[in-house]
C-alpha cells in the first residue's frame, strides 16, 4: 500500500483514505450538520398545524406571514440594526486602540513594556461573568445600562487582550530597517504608525477583527443583563423572547431563528475559507 | 531613531487609551467583584461586609449550587474527552482526504460562527417531545424520549443531550486547530518514519501525536475554559430547569444576580468560576510539557 502512494501523494500524511466508506461517513456527518438548519427553514414557512401533520415535506402554502410577524412583533429589524451598530463600533475601536497599544508595547522602548503586555493578558483568563455585577451596578448609577454605548464598552475591553496579543507578534516580526528608513526621511512616530506600520499588519487586523466581530455578534449574557428596553436589544437577546416551556407560537419563532442566523450563514458561505483560516490562525496565536 | 522610540508622549498616546479602558472596565471591576463577594448585598440594601459567609453558604447550604458545580464539571470533562477524540479523528481523516476537504471542513466549522443562543433555541425545538427528532424517529417506528425534561439520575439524560449539542457546535474549532497542526508538520518526518518501516498506526502514535502536543495544549485549555463559561446554550435550551437540575455555574450566577438580585452571593459564584478558570489554565500549562517538541 505504502511506498507508491507516498511518493505520489505530496500531501503530508502517510495513509491514503480514498475508500468510499470514508466519504459515506463524512457525508452522513455533514447531513447531521446541515439537516437541522434546513429543517428550521422548511418549518418556518409552514403553519403551526402543518408542523405536526406534515413535519418533513414542503409547505402546502409558503407562509411568508411568519417572517413579517417575527420581523415586526419580535422587533428583529431593530435588533439587527442594533447588533450591527454595536459590532461595527466595537470592531473599529478595539482594532484602533488594540493596534496602538500593541505598537507601543512591541516597538517603543520603555521599561514597563513587558509588564504592560502581561497586564493586558489578565483579560484573556478572566471570564466575563466576573465583572458582570460590578459593571451592572456602576453602569446603572451613571446611566449606561439600556444604552448601546454601555454594551460597547465591555465588548471593546474584552476584545482588547487578544487583539493586543496577536498584533504584538505581528509588529515584532517587522524588520527594523523599515522604521529606520522612515525615520531618516523625517517621519514622525505617529506617521510611522498610521502610514507604515498599520498597513503592514493587515493580516493581523483581519484575523483579530474577525474574532472580535464573531464574538460580539453572538454575545448574549452581557447584552441580556444590561439591556431591558426592547428598542435597544441586540439579536441574541431578542431571540430569548421566544424561550420558555410554554411558548407555543412555533412557526414565528422558527422564522425569527432563521432571520437571526441567515446573515452569518450568507457571509460565511461567501468567505468561508478566509474566515476559517483567519479564526484558526487567531486561536493558535491566542 | 532611538530618541523617536523613547518619546514618552508618544508612548502614552499609544498605550493609554487601551490601558485606561482596560483598567476601568475590566481590572477594577474584578477587584470590586472580589470585594462584593465578601458582602451581604441585595439590590435594595447597601453592602454589609460579612467575610467568607457567602462562600460557606455556597458550599454548605446551597443544593442548587452543588448541582451547578457538578454540571459544569460534567460539561468540562465530557467536552474535553469527546472533542479531543472527535476533533483529532476528523482532523486526521480530513487532512488525508483528496477531494472535498474544504467543503467538509467548512460545513463542520459552520456552527462555531453561528450564535449559540440561536442554535440553543433551534435545538430546544428540535428536541421537544412532539417535534423534530421525535417526529423523525416516529417515521421509523421508534418512540423518542423527552430529551430536555428527563432529569433522573446523577447525570440526567438532559445533561448528556446538551453535552452532545455542545459537541456538535464546538468540535469544529478543535478539528480546525488540529488540521492546522497537522499541516504544520514537516513532510520529511513522515517519509523518514516510512523508510524506517513504521506502519500507519506507529507513525500516528509516534510522529503525528507527539508533534501535535503544543496544539493539544491550546485545544484543551480552550475547551475547558469555554465549557466552564457555558451559558447561552443551557439558558436557551432548559433555563436551568426542570427542577433546577440542569443549572451550570453561569446560569445559576445569572439567576442569583439578576432574578433574585443577590449581588454578593452571585459575586461569590463568579469568584468560584474565576478560580476554576485560573486553576484549569495553570494545570494544563503545567501538565502538558511542550518544551521538548517546540519547533
Amino acid at each position: 500500500m505504502t511506498g507508491k502512494n507516498i511518493s505520489k501523494n505530496n500531501k503530508r500524511n502517510k495513509v491514503r483514505l480514498s475508500t468510499p466508506i470514508i466519504y459515506i461517513i463524512l457525508t452522513l456527518l455533514a447531513a447531521v450538520y446541515v439537516l437541522p438548519l434546513l429543517w428550521i427553514v422548511l418549518v418556518s414557512f409552514k403553519t403551526n398545524a402543518e408542523v405536526f401533520s406534515n413535519p418533513f415535506g414542503l409547505p402546502e402554502v409558503w407562509q411568508l406571514g411568519n417572517y413579517i410577524f417575527a420581523w415586526n412583533t419580535g422587533k428583529l429589524g431593530v435588533a439587527l440594526k442594533n447588533s450591527f451598530v454595536v459590532c461595527t463600533v466595537t470592531l473599529i475601536v478595539s482594532l484602533l486602540f488594540g493596534a496602538m497599544a500593541a505598537f507601543g508595547i512591541a516597538r517603543m522602548k520603555w521599561k514597563l513594556s513587558g509588564a504592560a503586555l502581561i497586564y493586558f493578558m489578565i483579560g484573556m483568563m478572566v471570564p466575563v461573568h466576573c465583572i458582570l455585577i460590578p459593571l451592572f451596578v456602576v453602569f446603572s448609577k451613571i446611566g449606561l445600562t439600556n444604552s448601546l454605548g454601555g454594551l460597547m464598552l465591555p465588548y471593546i475591553t474584552f476584545a482588547l487582550p487578544i487583539t493586543i496579543f496577536i498584533l504584538v507578534g505581528f509588529f515584532r516580526s517587522m524588520p527594523r530597517e523599515i522604521f529606520e528608513a522612515a525615520c531618516i526621511d523625517g517621519c514622525s512616530i505617529y506617521r510611522i504608525f498610521f502610514n507604515i506600520a498599520l498597513p503592514l499588519v493587515k493580516t493581523g487586523l483581519f484575523v483579530t477583527g474577525l474574532m472580535s466581530f464573531v464574538a460580539t455578534w453572538n454575545e448574549l449574557l452581557v447584552a441580556m443583563v444590561f439591556i431591558s428596553d426592547p428598542m435597544k436589544k441586540t439579536l441574541p437577546v431578542t431571540l430569548t423572547y421566544f424561550v420558555g416551556p410554554y411558548a407555543t407560537n412555533y412557526v414565528q419563532m422558527f422564522a425569527a431563528i432563521v432571520i437571526a442566523v441567515l446573515p452569518t450563514i450568507i457571509v460565511y458561505s461567501m468567505f468561508s475559507n478566509q474566515i476559517v483560516s483567519g479564526l484558526t490562525m487567531g486561536a493558535i496565536k491566542g | 531613531m532611538d530618541k523617536l522610540l523613547r518619546d514618552k508622549k508618544a508612548i502614552a498616546f499609544f498605550v493609554l487609551p487601551a490601558g485606561i479602558l482596560f483598567t476601568l472596565v475590566l481590572f477594577l471591576p474584578i477587584l470590586y467583584a472580589l470585594y462584593i463577594s465578601l458582602c451581604d448585598w441585595n439590590a435594595l440594601t447597601s453592602p454589609v461586609f460579612i467575610g467568607f459567609q457567602n462562600f460557606v453558604d455556597l458550599f454548605t447550604k446551597d443544593k442548587i449550587f452543588k448541582i451547578a458545580l457538578k454540571n459544569s464539571i460534567f460539561f468540562m470533562v465530557f467536552s474535553l474527552i469527546t472533542q479531543q477524540i472527535a476533533g483529532l479523528l476528523l482532523a486526521v481523516v480530513l487532512s488525508n482526504l483528496k477531494h472535498g476537504r474544504n467543503t467538509y471542513k467548512n460545513i463542520f466549522y459552520l456552527p462555531c460562527v453561528l450564535s449559540s443562543a440561536a442554535l440553543g433555541l433551534l435545538f430546544s425545538f428540535l428536541l421537544k417531545p412532539n417535534m423534530g427528532l421525535n417526529q423523525l424517529l416516529a417515521v421509523f417506528g421508534i418512540e423518542g424520549k423527552n430529551w430536555l425534561m428527563d432529569v433522573q439520575g446523577f447525570i440526567p439524560l438532559t445533561m448528556w443531550v446538551i453535552g452532545i449539542v455542545a459537541l456538535w457546535i464546538y468540535v469544529g474549532t478543535t478539528m480546525m486547530l488540529y488540521m492546522a497542526g497537522i499541516a504544520g508538520i514537516d513532510n520529511t518526518l513522515f517519509e523518514a518514519a516510512h523508510i524506517d518501516g513504521a506502519n500507519k498506526r506507529q507513525t500516528f502514535f509516534h510522529v503525528t501525536l507527539p508533534l501535535l502536543k503544543p496544539m493539544m495544549k491550546t485545544t484543551i485549555s480552550l475547551t475547558c475554559i469555554g465549557s466552564l463559561k457555558f451559558f447561552d446554550l443551557v439558558y436557551n435550551m432548559t433555563q436551568g430547569g426542570p427542577n433546577n437540575k440542569t443549572h451550570t455555574l453561569a446560569t445559576w450566577l445569572y439567576f442569583q444576580g439578576f432574578s433574585y438580585f443577590k449581588y454578593g452571593y452571585a459575586s461569590a459564584i463568579s469568584v468560584v468560576l474565576l478560580i476554576m478558570s485560573l486553576a484549569v489554565t495553570l494545570i494544563v500549562n503545567r501538565t502538558i510539557n511542550t518544551r521538548d517538541f517546540a519547533a
